[in-house]
């Protein structure tokens, strides 16, 4: 073996390289990847699902990566092979481009010791729902003297210029959009009424935001008093003293259930699997539901407490009855076409 | 023995030392874009059938060419605010004593030194319905119900001329600065007035700047995603939300990739154009 310099050199750079960068050689050895959503999620999950997991495994590594679903489904598929992430959470409707796109591994069911305790629709073979997001008119009380009861209250001429809505790449818009088409006798396969209803709503708009986050700042600037919102968003504003409330419409508040999934070829599908389980535990959804988390449990051993029993639910019962959950795969199918016609003709 | 080493042409310089940044760019840009147009060139969102039905479907649709008129239209309002605005602050900087123009020079670059998100959620609140514009406009008892100031076209050129503005003054400062104040003086002593100055020496001597400051400040404006979306609100659609749009909420990416070619293509062309004006311009800027 003839040894010259510049081979000399390559090796021992090679050798660097795998000291400096151990993912290089060991990439299987890696720890538990989480791709939870930013903000309030990320927070509640270090907080408080983190350290349920590694109690309850022995201090397994784990890390949390926050990102958007689309930024996940985008890096797994990068690497189908060789996923950079384990488990993934999901609105909807990229769940079901997840699922599509074959980048989950069904859930280990007969193997799992709480899914059986989930309320019925959060009982999903791709990936259970471990929380609920439960969308529903926000108002402002100092703005709005009677609290408002249903969705159709946004029509009424007191509101004139004073209504917010966020346009449809937004989970909550496109839903929301869906729940009003329903008022007038569409279904997901039928938004028209909904386009109608929204043609009429036009005087009362102040605003179109461009997402969900956008009407919260709509809210603290006086500029809207009343729209369609997320529970968790207001509670977060509420804390912040901004003068916001929520009430569920009595046609039902809409709930999207958020999923999470065991990403397909990961290599830490043991320990992604004791994740989840971890997410669906009582104790974990208990201590999410109080304060400052807020989030909605979907395990029926949970009992209902705080703000969360006495707005939307006091029991599972009673939350079955006061959702409505929205078919999503109907609603993908025509999607894009109806944000193609609410660009055009929404304008106010 | 040996022969001596050919003297090296000192005015000339290797191309090594621009390899690394050479190699970077082809690595992370040339090639990512050559993969985007490879994407756009197909009809269905999984990429297998071939052809330029994305390119056909954005050019013959009304709404879609709307959208890139207004956005190319909104970066030249903007463009021209930040020129009016912008150009009176570089010529005084060159004739301020230096702790002034310390100063000014602070005050243009401030905006630089603070996040794109922070200036522009500060636009809504001054444009806000309870802002501060509204508040003053309401108190002096000048209008009796707020104005709609944000969520429009006014407020979108407003907010991104103040957060774009630096790249046009700087360049500004840079091009008058090189101008020979003699030439001011000779004009006045040769029975020029102030304007007639103005318009025949300082403007014509500062066009490589204005050119400059132009073409960055459009590339900017027309691209700014947070400011367009966040004081433009969800209903005023630019280029840069379509595109977002398309890939990420409708994992549609090949004509994601189709709009941004074509809106790479027009900004290009808007470029060239700025640039052709710089080349010409050429002539007088030398004499500087």
């Amino acid at each position: 073996m003839i040894m010259n310099r510049r081979s000399l050199l390559t090796t021992a750079l090679t050798l660097g390289a795998m000291k400096a960068f151990p993912g290089l050689s060991y990439a299987q050895a890696r720890p538990l990847v989480f791709a939870t959503f930013t903000g309030s999620w990320e927070e509640a999950h270090k907080a408080v699902l983190v350290p349920a997991f590694r109690k309850a495994n022995a201090d397994a590594a784990m890390v949390l990566d926050p990102m958007l679903s689309v930024d996940q489904i985008a890096k797994v598929n990068a690497a189908k092979a060789n996923p950079p992430i384990d488990v993934m959470l999901h609105d909807p409707g990229p769940a079901l481009v997840a699922i599509g796109q074959d980048l989950v591994e069904p859930y280990p069911v007969e193997k799992s010791a709480y899914y059986k305790d989930l309320i019925a629709e959060a009982q999903e073979p791709t990936g259970p729902a471990p929380f609920f997001q439960v969308v529903g008119l926000t108002y402002n009380p100092e703005a709005v003297k009677t609290p408002p009861t249903s969705w159709a209250d946004l029509w009424k001429p007191e509101f004139k210029g004073r209504v917010g809505i966020t346009n449809l790449n937004s989970t909550l818009g496109t839903g929301w959009l869906v729940e009003i088409a329903k008022m007038r006798g569409g279904s997901e396969a039928n938004v028209d009424p909904g386009f109608k209803a929204l043609e009429e709503l036009k005087p009362n708009l102040a605003a179109v935001a461009a997402n969900p986050g956008a009407l919260a700042t709509l809210f603290q600037q006086g500029q809207i008093d009343i729209s369609p919102g997320n529970f968790n968003a207001i509670q977060i504003l509420k804390a912040r003293g901004v003068p916001v409330e929520f009430v569920a419409p009595k046609e039902g508040a809409i709930a999207f259930k958020t999923t999470i999934h065991i990403v397909k070829n990961s290599p830490n599908r043991e320990l992604a699997f004791k994740l989840i389980e971890a997410a669906l535990t009582p104790e974990v959804q208990t201590t999410l539901m109080n304060p400052p988390y807020l989030i909605v449990p979907t395990n029926s051993k949970v009992t209902m407490g705080g703000e969360i029993a006495r707005v939307l639910a006091k029991d599972t019962a009673e939350l079955k009855k006061k959702f409505v959950f929205q078919d999503w795969k109907k609603i993908n199918e025509q999607r894009s076409a109806w944000i193609e016609r609410f660009n055009r003709e929404i304008k106010i | 023995m040996g022969v001596a080493p050919a003297a090296r042409d000192v005015t000339s310089y290797g191309m090594g030392l621009a390899a690394p940044l050479a190699l970077f760019f082809l690595v992370f840009f040339v090639a990512p874009l050559l993969q985007l147009f490879w994407l756009s060139l197909h009809n269905d969102t999984a990429g297998l059938h071939w052809g330029l039905g994305q390119y056909l479907h954005f050019l013959t649709d009304p709404f879609s060419l709307g959208v890139l008129g207004s956005t190319l239209l909104l970066g030249a309002e903007v463009t021209a605010v930040c020129l009016v605005l912008g150009f009176p602050i570089a010529w005084l900087y060159q004739r301020v004593g230096p702790k002034l123009q310390t100063i000014i020079i602070l005050i243009v670059l401030l905006p630089l030194l603070t996040s794109v998100v922070v200036r522009t959620f500060a636009w809504i609140v001054i444009l806000g319905r309870q802002g501060i514009i509204n508040a003053t406009l309401q108190s002096l008892g000048i209008i009796d119900t707020p104005l709609k100031l944000l969520y429009t076209q006014f407020g979108v050129v407003i907010a991104l001329a103040q957060v774009q503005m630096p790249l046009m003054t700087l360049p500004l400062i840079t091009a008058l600065g090189r101008i020979d104040p003699n030439l001011d003086d000779a004009s006045c002593s040769l029975g020029a007035g102030s304007w007639r100055t103005f318009f025949r020496i300082v403007l014509p001597l500062s066009l490589p700047g204005i050119i400059a400051g132009c073409t960055l400040t459009y590339a900017a404006a027309i691209t700014a995603f947070i400011t367009q979306s966040l004081v433009g609100g969800g209903q005023m659609l630019f280029m840069p939300m379509y595109l977002y749009q398309q890939a990420s909420t409708l994992q549609n990416w090949p004509f994601a990739a189709a709009i941004s070619i074509i809106f790479l293509l027009a900004v290009l062309a808007v470029v060239s154009v700025f640039t052709t004006l710089g080349r010409m311009s050429r002539g007088y800027g030398g004499a500087g």
